[in-house]
């Protein structure tokens, strides 16, 4: 009875009820402003509500995420410029569609598909959280090893441009990501010395040097271009649409949710391996994949808001953080005073239904308040490029500063910017560079967690590979993401299919 | 007669405002703390819990950073390299202790002041509550007798579960293959898992998993019980041979670069001295499942002193470091 009446808790009390809405509203905001993060939006958080009752605390940090995934996709849509992380794949065909005029539409879409996967994520969160926690314990460092490789080959299949460049591109982001201490024998790499080259090259800062500086710099150079005229009349997707995209949606929302609950991965992880999903089994999307395909938007959008629910998934039945966000959530319950771990839910069960309901108000807040502010956030296409830019960086430099309040940080996101710019000028993307940096570290110290477990036997560990389930079913997706890609396997699907429709002629 | 007074008395008020800047004002403005690890890791959980008292008596709030990176050695170099005027704070663990011989930089604690050691944890020996071993020996036993070495987590060779492991290693002979992870939190995720099968972590990170049964705690590597689990072993009750390392354990503490004045010391002494009386911190020291240590001055560079020599010299005998602690004065324990 305790915890049936917890989940009206938010909805009852007025006060909790204005923060979720307080929170999202500022959330989509944060994630909208490039170089501003729900993370670091949540850290605030936490010591700015130091002293306020933890329910509260609870209802403003849940608006913030819920609000602030989406609000990344805004900002990368519109100027491909994401917000976060979690939104990088949501540029890859939202940008294109702002250059086709079809910016508002774009939004509405993944609005809605975030409504529908968030609530799909805080479903499951809320029936099958026990089940989904246990199932992630079992996933081995090889296993992450192989979801990293599944990242990586969506480097070789985003056509955004040459695919040789993005590789290039790619493994440049990986061997950047190298440099810093070994993670397990502490070894330095690359660090000539250097105390500040041995915290790494962080990702945050490289993103919003190559998206926001990259971008600024880029359209500096043809300052004048008008801005494309959006159609607004179109925002809200028809029933029809809705029910064309929902399958999508839903299957990404799933990739989405298990991928949140897998501790340490988060929504960045998720949006990128659903949009591969995407497009490899959509046959016929709305437009190629890379150039405005609705599809290249719904699938990412739906998988980084369900990551949400997954998130807290292992960190309320375990105390073990889904994410980046959930991990700071953990600190503000024991500055609190609760004891976040395996009894969190047996010692403060009313937590589980306060959180679930926030969740759901902030998702249809979000909902609705995005939905309303699309033609405004259109607009900002209008502003003149002048002004823009020099914006943009402003915040870049702000956002980047407030990560750990270090100007190397600035200084290396101010490279970044440069370089990128020189990387677009001579035809290589941005993205995969920033794809090498994040999945760089996963990829490295969980091959190396998974050879030291087995003492470095590639004969125990290939072994592995192929007995236990999980890791088999990932390896039958690698190999076919391989394979699928060949000519041989072309020619074959294009036979099969000739003959079946000659055959049902 | 006019011109000689005015001159006295100018003279006279220089003095005084020279002596007000020195010793009354200190802290005239904000002073910056940086914690060498993460958010929410057990640093930063004593490090916020322990200020805000101090900071009633400093009359001056302590604007707490998180610096982390290369195991602390990003905030140890960056706090080192501010002037040492009391207005930049140092919140460690034990870690840098081990960075000479392990060659990840040249300076430790030798080049700060302790203020004060907050409180020390003693980590514990665990394994998965559905693992076969039932005690400590049982566990020795299947390690040495392994065809296959048993697989052990480790936060990275500066850690306590890589420097706890290799202190069982040198007292019982046995093989361990250190599987290296993210920090303690993963280690634990890990062993719940199945893909680890022991580890030593602290007793903060361990706790909720061993009250909720997940996590069975085979010894406490102290050398006496803890009164969070009073069931557990100390690893001296199981052998003799562990006591000349002991007392010996992670701690956390605030540090000053050396050579910051002694009215600095003298006033942030006084301040977390009055933190640490506190009965919200007991109660906190109870909650983290560690043990207050509150040590200042010549007893705290004592403490740090020996942890460093067991610690250096473990390591060094088991051939995992760069260099040998004798290079840098370090006298075997």
């Amino acid at each position: 009875m305790g915890t049936l009446s917890s989940f009206l808790v938010p909805i009852l009390n007025v006060k909790l009820l204005l923060l979720v809405l307080l929170g999202t509203f500022g959330g989509i905001w944060v994630g909208a402003i490039p170089g501003l993060s729900v993370t670091m939006a949540a850290s605030l958080l936490i010591s700015f509500t130091f002293s306020w009752d933890i329910y509260d605390a609870i209802a403003l940090i849940c608006g913030v995420y819920m609000g602030g995934v989406y609000g990344g996709g805004i900002t990368s849509i519109l100027l491909n410029i994401p917000g976060a992380p979690a939104a990088i794949a949501t540029g890859f065909d939202g940008y294109p569609l702002t250059m086709k005029g079809e910016a508002p539409k774009a939004l509405g879409l993944a609005c809605t598909v975030s409504f529908f996967g968030g609530l799909l994520g805080i479903i499951v969160l809320l029936f099958a959280a026990p089940i989904i926690s246990r199932i992630a314990l079992q996933v081995a460092p090889r296993d992450y090893f192989l979801l990293a490789m599944m990242g990586i080959l969506l480097l070789t299949s985003m056509g955004s441009g040459d695919t040789i460049k993005g590789i290039i591109a790619g493994a440049v982001g990986v061997l950047l990501s190298m440099v810093g201490m070994d993670p397990s024998t502490g070894e330095m790499r690359y660090t000539f010395g250097s105390v500040y080259l041995m915290q790494g090259i962080s990702f945050v800062p490289a993103m919003i040097g190559l998206f926001g500086v990259t971008e600024g710099l880029s359209q500096a150079r043809d300052v004048t271009v008008a801005a494309i005229k959006q159609n607004v009349d179109k925002i809200i997707p028809s029933l029809k649409l809705l029910l064309k995209y929902l399958p999508l949606s839903l299957r990404s929302a799933l990739i989405g949710i298990w991928i949140g609950a897998l501790p340490g991965t988060g929504g960045d992880i998720a949006a990128l391996i659903a949009y591969d999903a995407a497009k490899r089994t959509v046959k016929k999307p709305s437009a190629p994949f890379g150039k405005g395909a609705y599809e290249g938007v719904i699938a990412p959008e739906s998988a980084n808001i369900a990551a949400v629910g997954g998130a807290f998934i292992p960190m309320l039945t375990l105390g073990i953080p889904g994410d980046a966000v959930t991990a700071i959530i953990i600190g503000a319950f024991i500055i609190h005073g609760l004891r976040p771990g395996p009894l969190f839910m047996v010692e403060t069960p009313n937590m589980f239904g306060v959180i679930v309901s926030c969740l759901l108000i902030a998702n249809i807040a979000k909902l609705i308040i995005a939905m309303c502010s699309i033609k405004f956030f259109t607009k900002v296409i209008d502003v003149p490029r002048a002004i823009l830019i020099p914006v943009v960086i402003i915040l870049s430099v702000i956002g980047t500063y407030a990560i750990q309040n270090s100007l190397v940080d600035v200084y290396w996101m101010l490279g970044f910017g440069v370089l990128g710019y020189f990387m677009r000028l001579y035809g290589f993307a941005t993205a995969p560079m920033v794809l090498g940096l994040i999945l760089g570290p996963i990829l490295d110290s969980n091959y190396r967690r998974a050879m030291q477990s087995v003492n470095n036997d590639p004969m125990i560990f290939l072994h592995d590979l192929v007995t236990n389930p999980i890791s088999l079913i990932l390896v039958v997706f690698i190999v076919y993401m391989i394979i699928s890609q060949t000519p041989q396997w072309k020619r074959f699907t294009s036979k099969a299919r000739t003959k079946t429709s000659a055959s049902n002629r | 007669m006019k011109r000689v007074v005015f001159l006295v008395f100018s003279i006279v008020c220089c003095f005084f405002m020279m002596t007000n800047m020195s010793f009354a004002e200190y802290p005239e403005r904000n002073l910056n703390g940086y914690i060498m690890w993460g958010s929410g890791g057990a640093l930063d959980n004593v490090s916020r819990a322990v200020t805000p008292a101090a900071e009633t008596r400093l009359g001056k709030k302590v604007i707490l950073q998180n610096k982390p990176g290369a195991t602390g050695a990003v905030a140890l170099t960056y706090v080192y390299n501010l002037p040492a005027d009391g207005y930049s704070l140092l919140y460690g663990s034990e870690n840098p202790l081990l960075y000479k011989v392990l060659g990840i930089t040249d300076k430790d604690y030798e080049d700060f002041y302790p203020i004060m050691l907050f409180i020390n944890s003693a980590g514990v020996v665990c394994v998965s509550a559905d693992s076969p071993y039932k005690d400590f020996t049982d566990l020795v036993k299947t390690a040495k007798t392994s065809p296959k070495p048993l697989n052990a987590g480790s936060t990275g060779p500066a850690g306590l579960p890589f420097v706890a492991s290799s202190l069982i290693r040198a007292v019982n002979g046995v093989k361990f293959n250190d599987v290296s992870f993210d920090g303690e939190g993963p280690c634990i995720t890990a062993l719940l898992g199945g893909h680890i099968d022991v580890v030593c972590v602290g007793v903060p990170a361990a706790a909720p998993f061993i009250r909720s049964g997940r996590v069975r705690a085979l010894a406490v590597i102290s050398d006496k019980r803890i009164s969070q689990f009073p069931d557990v072993p100390s690893l001296v009750e199981i052998s003799q041979e562990y006591k000349k390392f002991f007392p010996w354990g992670p701690f956390h503490g605030v540090f000053v670069k050396k050579g910051s004045p002694d009215y600095v010391i003298a006033k942030l002494t006084n301040a977390f001295e009055f933190a640490c009386d506190d009965e919200k911190f007991d109660k906190f020291v109870q909650d983290f499942g560690g043990v207050k240590l509150a040590l200042t001055g010549s007893k705290a560079v004592d403490y740090i002193r020996h942890n460093q020599s067991v610690s250096a010299w473990l390591l060094h005998d088991m051939g995992y470091t760069k260099k040998s602690p004798a290079d840098f004065g370090i006298p075997r324990p």
